[in-house]
């Protein structure tokens, strides 16, 4: 089978294939990297009428460290991510979630601004952003607006974006000095997606944990920040009593499906088991790993 | 293939600047593949799921079905063609994949040395964990990875685990030796053609048109407007167009399944029509336009719906939609039970598992005159021939059917898929039609592995001795026939295991449903039925307070033990030394374990567990004859026509080692023929473990006729040495040398100065009404040992190790044979842990999960050769025999971990944890 016919364009400036999109509308794609686009292609899962090539777009490429802020270029390669001492330093929480994307071949062709503008909920980066606050820009015709991670993914594959917007890049504060960060996914099979993901991040010391964010990711219909639980476990010392009414807020934070992979209860209840690892991690103290309730 | 756009585009492509005109918005893979010829490059899902069209983009791998032709404007592709020109380190990869047999089947193979090559170009010296990530996003069905793990490193000049490689091929004493596969080397530099990768000019192309319900009424529109509104669509057809019989069957006597149904479809994909023309018409057609207006119809989707007394029949004639039913019986089994000191009993349910090979189904059929020629990849030339040539209404000599290299077939390419459809159109058109399954499409519409529902109960004395068993078995065999009777006979037959059962009764039932066909899978039946018995043997040792493994020991049927079906082997029976061979790894394997759970505080525990397996090679109690033809050339070279069709697992190199061995020559002296209905005489269907066992007895008669004669023409004896050389054949004997040369000597019909044929058919006898009989004339056997951690808080398994024993009699080439039991272990590995298809769900590589390359544990493969006294130099099957005990060990670990039971597979995380959390201790 072939993906059903469509024009391809391929503009050399951000402003170029923001006309094509204001011009085409509805009946345009952007294309980054494609490896989500492609497939629906393939399958016909969509048919858009032209397609616009975001790859010429070199502005849009790079990591660069602003004070404070690390921006990422839209269509800066889940490969350049990986590989990059810079992300490694300012953005552990990234660094240590790209190996948990895909596989090489899809690494190397994979965007951030792709990725993030598919909103796939079984996606790592969506929870990555929110975990670390992240802001999304993005532009149109008319100019660039900055939306917090938080707020950008709405729904199964659903953005904040407008019509007419693309993103542009992503901003993140540099992790702080006493950063402290885990991550990790349950998947079926060995480098497949996840049937439940945790990207978490705090600050402080021992048993203390600040700023604490708690992102999850294919449990539901989008990345999910689990505010509920943070609440409980940054309200004062973390210890088991803690953690466990943290645990069962988990069931007020998240709100996950069934599927083929893993039953909604399943989900919740792995949601709980990686949130005791990822606490045991955060504090330093192994103990509290391994108390998850029934 | 693709519209021309007007602006050329321009990229390197292995090194040479290419300028081609090709729509921006075509995949990369219609690019090589299509428009530059390059077929090295292989699809298996165009989703980026299967890894297969792994091309390098500016020498970084990517998914070429995920990348735009637009998009490598500029840019330098390099493909398996340019691999060695583009990457130092691909010639060391090469010849490291070929002396490691890392290349079975060869479909996935291109996409694993690009992925590797890239990684050694970044990566000198790779860890095992780099290569396994290098090569994680490609799937592989036939190897279990681990060859390809052990080659990659090899190659980076470090070692794997697993470190034995290939001997010379000039090697005298072919049999036994580890040689490399004949057909290797084109499988791994990507020259070898699958269904997909050849078809003549002008080939016309045809997409079915398929049925989106379990079971529907339908009827079409005006398909002669259809074609009209089409520009490039040539005709539309319907089972009105098929000149001969509209059905088909592997089993003709029940043959059932319509090429295109008639009224009404029963399985959700079951095509009505398939439309031709032109290959840019043909991909550019929305097929929701086709003219076809459906009718939804209630469906049995489950068993119970099936077997419900006013449940509608799904044909015909077949009431209660029980297609056939099996049965063997011996001894009072009920009596026995009832007398037994202890017994344990259990239902189990498996699901339908897809066979996953990453080449999906393809080929082209052209009319030759009054003939039709089918190219495609398929597990059976002459069955197919056969079923064509009723369904064109010729005969089957009209029939040429070319087998093309088969990327894994596992079973389920038995069975006909594109063959009817081409062959119809390319009848009517008179012009060359090709069809290529889309992976949706080979998933929701092949055949699968039966789900079966089980209830079995055992019981044993209390000295341990296995007393009496019953077994009662309902298999879902979906909308037609396919091989369901074969799993409703082969079942029965192996339901005790290899174990000493002196009371049995074993029934089964193959039950029609509105669902996909169920039909061979590796193992016909057996591994489904191993899941229960070898669970329940465990209950019985547990109850006994013996230990499972001794408990096995006691019980292992041995040469002058009856099976089942009263059948006395006499010799060959090497069961018992396989379960005593796994004794150290048992006893080694249980201590750790014991002593990593004492230790543990955390949510893993480790578990051990250990099952038997026996399986018949070739038909149940029905002839299956193989038959080997050579013959001496007047260069003074020997062909050897070989009809086996290798679809992997490697007859393309055993059969001619037997052979060779049989003539006393090395295999250097041979040009072997595979597999083509005009050209190799019958050699059946590669299936039921029978190919090495049965083709290869043919080549061994073949060889030892065709040394005779040439000994004859010597004028030597039995003894004498005969060596090839220099086109003359010289026969040596007792120090004297007698020289032949054929170009002084008359030819036959066939070009040949001696020609032998020699036939083989196992010697079996019909099962009487009990059962009994004696329906193979030689078993395999195994024992697998499956050592795991299972994460208490998740559910979730992860297996460390499978040691595995085989007694196949004599391992004509260990390389190979490991190669199948490590491709068995990742396959029973899936269906133990990972796979369940739902039709309807999941008709792709992502949400159907087979193991990749991270899933699968080291395996230790320990062969024993108990020969048997009537295969080639004594040697049994392993192709199926791999895969049985593997599921069943790995429950029995799971057990032994955590302490329950797990009756339903796969045994997902969800399954897992319900069962902890429910206690079933």
């Amino acid at each position: 089978m072939k993906a059903s016919a469509f024009d391809y364009a391929r503009p050399a400036s951000v402003r170029e294939a923001l006309e094509l999109l204001g011009r085409h509308g509805d009946a345009a794609k952007l294309i980054a990297g494609g490896q989500s686009l492609v497939p629906a292609l393939n399958l016909r899962l969509l048919a858009p009428e032209i397609l616009i090539d975001l790859g010429g777009l070199a502005d849009l490429r790079g990591i660069t460290v602003e004070g404070a802020t690390v921006r990422i270029g839209a269509m800066t390669r889940h490969a350049d991510l990986l590989g990059s001492p810079v992300i490694a330093e300012k953005l552990p929480l990234v660094a240590a979630a790209m190996p948990h994307i895909a596989h090489p071949a899809i690494r190397n062709r994979g965007t951030i601004g792709g990725n993030l503008a598919h909103a796939d909920p079984a996606s790592e980066l969506p929870a990555v952003m929110q975990a670390i606050d992240a802001v999304i820009v993005v532009r149109d015709a008319s100019g660039e607006r900055r939306i917090a991670a938080r707020d950008f993914f709405t729904g199964i594959y659903e953005t904040a974006l407008r019509d007419g917007e693309m993103i542009v890049a992503v901003e993140a504060p540099v992790a702080a000095k006493d950063e402290r960060i885990f991550f990790h996914e349950f998947s079926r099979r060995s480098g497949d997606y996840a049937i439940v993901g945790l990207a978490a991040r705090a600050t402080g010391s021992g048993n203390a944990l600040a700023d604490l964010r708690l992102a999850y990711f294919s449990v539901g219909d989008k990345a999910t920040l689990a505010e509920r639980a943070a609440a409980v476990l940054g309200a004062g010392p973390v210890d088991a009593t803690r953690l466990a009414a943290a645990q069962a807020a988990l069931a007020e934070d998240l709100s996950p499906q069934d599927d083929q992979q893993a039953s909604g209860s399943t989900r919740l209840h792995l949601s709980r088991v990686v949130l005791a690892r990822a606490i045991a991690v955060l504090t330093g103290d192994a103990s509290l790993a391994g108390r998850a309730t029934a | 293939m693709l519209d021309v756009p007007s602006e050329a585009l321009t990229f390197d492509l292995n090194g040479e600047r290419v300028s081609l005109h090709v729509d921006p918005a075509a995949r990369l893979t219609q690019v090589v593949r299509d428009v530059a010829g390059l077929t090295g490059t292989k699809v298996g899902c165009d989703a980026g799921d299967c890894g297969a069209c792994t091309v390098l983009v500016d020498g970084a791998p990517v998914c070429g079905c995920l990348m735009l032709a637009g998009q490598v404007e500029g840019r330098s592709v390099t493909t398996i063609e340019g691999l060695e020109r583009e990457c130092d380190t691909a010639a060391r990869l090469k010849e490291s994949f070929a002396r490691h047999g890392a290349a079975q089947c060869g479909i996935c193979t291109p996409g694993m040395m690009v992925s590797a090559a890239a990684l050694l170009e970044e990566v000198e010296h790779p860890t095992e964990q780099q290569v396994l990530d290098a090569i994680g996003g490609v799937l592989c069905r036939c190897t279990g990875y681990r060859k390809i793990v052990a080659a990659v490193m090899d190659a980076g000049r470090t070692r794997s685990a697993d470190g034995a490689v290939a001997e010379p091929l000039d090697a005298e004493g072919p049999v036994g030796r580890r040689f490399e596969r004949l057909d290797g080397a084109r499988k791994i530099d990507g020259t070898e053609l699958f269904g997909a990768d050849a078809w003549p000019a002008d080939t016309l192309l045809l997409r079915a048109v398929r049925s989106p319900h379990h079971r529907a009424r339908f009827s079409f529109g005006d398909l002669d407007a259809f074609v009209a509104a089409n520009p490039g669509i040539e005709r539309v057809f319907t089972a009105a167009d098929v000149p001969g019989e509209n059905r088909f069957g592997v089993i003709p006597p029940l043959a059932d399944q319509p090429v295109f149904a008639v009224g009404e479809t029963r399985f959700r994909g079951e095509a009505v029509a398939a439309v031709v023309g032109r290959p840019s018409a043909i991909a550019a057609l929305d097929l929701k336009s086709f003219p076809v207006v459906w009718e939804e119809l209630p469906a049995h989707v489950t068993l119970d719906q099936a077997l419900a007394e006013d449940a509608h029949r799904v044909h015909e004639g077949r009431a209660g939609n029980i297609l056939v039913r099996g049965h063997v019986e011996r001894g009072d089994a009920d009596g026995a039970l009832a007398g037994a000191a202890v017994t344990a009993e259990g239902e189990f349910e498996t699901g339908f598992v897809e066979h996953a090979y990453i080449e999906p189904e393809a080929g082209f059929a052209q009319r030759v005159g009054d003939r039709i020629e089918i190219s495609a990849c398929t597990q059976s030339p002459y069955m197919d021939r056969d079923d064509t040539a009723k369904i064109l209404g010729i005969a089957p000599e009209a029939v040429r059917i070319i087998p093309t290299a088969v990327g894994g077939g596992f079973g389920s390419k038995l069975d006909l898929s594109v063959q009817p459809f081409i062959a119809v159109a390319a009848w009517h058109l008179n012009k060359p039609v090709r069809m290529v399954y889309s992976r949706p499409e080979s998933i929701a519409t092949t055949t699968k592995r039966h789900p079966a529902r089980i209830r079995a109960k055992v019981g044993a004395d209390a000295s341990g001795r296995l007393v009496g068993m019953a077994f009662d078995g309902d298999f879902n065999t979906g909308a037609y026939s396919s091989w369901g009777p074969t799993v409703a006979n082969r079942v029965p037959v192996h339901a005790s295991g290899p174990y000493f059962m002196p009371n049995y009764r074993a029934r089964t039932r193959a039950v029609h449903t509105n669902l996909v066909p169920a039909g061979a899978f590796r193992g016909f039946g057996v591994p489904q039925a191993s899941v229960a018995q070898e669970q329940l043997y465990d209950e019985l040792a547990d109850k006994l307070g013996m230990d499972r493994l001794e408990f096995r020991i006691l019980n292992a049927l041995t040469d002058d033990l009856p099976t089942v079906t009263g059948q006395v082997l006499g010799e060959g029976v090497g069961f018992r030394k396989c379960l005593e061979a796994l004794r150290p790894h048992w006893k080694r394997a249980r201590s750790e374990a014991e002593a990593f759970n004492a230790k543990a505080s955390g949510a893993l525990r480790r578990g051990v567990g250990v099952a038997g397996m026996w399986y018949g090679c070739g038909n149940t109690s029905l002839a299956n004859p193989s038959t080997i033809r050579a013959g001496l050339k007047p260069d003074g070279r020997i062909a050897l026509h070989q009809g086996a069709v290798d679809i992997g697992q490697g007859s393309n190199t055993v059969i001619p080692q037997i052979f060779a061995e049989a003539l006393g020559a090395p295999l250097s002296v041979l040009d072997v023929l595979s597999a083509d209905t005009d050209i190799t005489p019958d050699c059946g269907k590669t299936s039921a473990s029978r190919q090495t066992f049965v083709t290869g007895k043919a080549a061994e008669l073949a060889g030892r006729a065709m040394r005779a004669q040439i000994l004859r023409l010597a004028n030597a004896g039995e003894d004498a040495r005969i060596s090839f050389k220099g086109g003359k054949v010289a026969v040596e004997e007792n120090g004297r040398s007698r020289t032949v040369n054929p170009a002084a000597l008359a030819v036959d019909a066939l070009g040949y100065v001696l020609s032998v044929e020699e036939t083989f058919d196992p010697p079996t006898t019909p099962l009487d009404s009990k059962g009994q009989g004696s329906p193979y004339a030689v078993y395999g056997f195994g024992a697998h040992m499956a050592e795991l951690e299972v994460d208490v808080e998740l559910g979730t398994v992860k297996v460390l190790k499978i040691t595995a024993a085989h007694d196949l009699g004599r391992a004509i080439n260990p390389m190979l044979v490991e190669g199948q039991i490590e491709g068995g272990v990742a396959q029973g590995l899936g269906l133990a842990l990972m796979e369940e298809f739902i039709p309807g769900r999941g008709e792709n590589l992502h949400d159907y999960l087979i193991p990749s390359a991270g899933d699968m544990p080291p395996v230790e493969s320990i062969i024993i050769e108990d020969p048997s006294p009537v295969g080639p130099f004594g040697a049994k099957g392993i192709g199926e025999q791999a895969l049985i005990p593997t599921a069943p060990a790995i429950l029995n670990a799971i057990h032994d971990a955590v302490g329950v039971r797990i009756r339903r597979v796969p045994a997902t995380p969800d399954r897992v944890r319900a069962a902890i959390l429910a206690g079933t201790r």
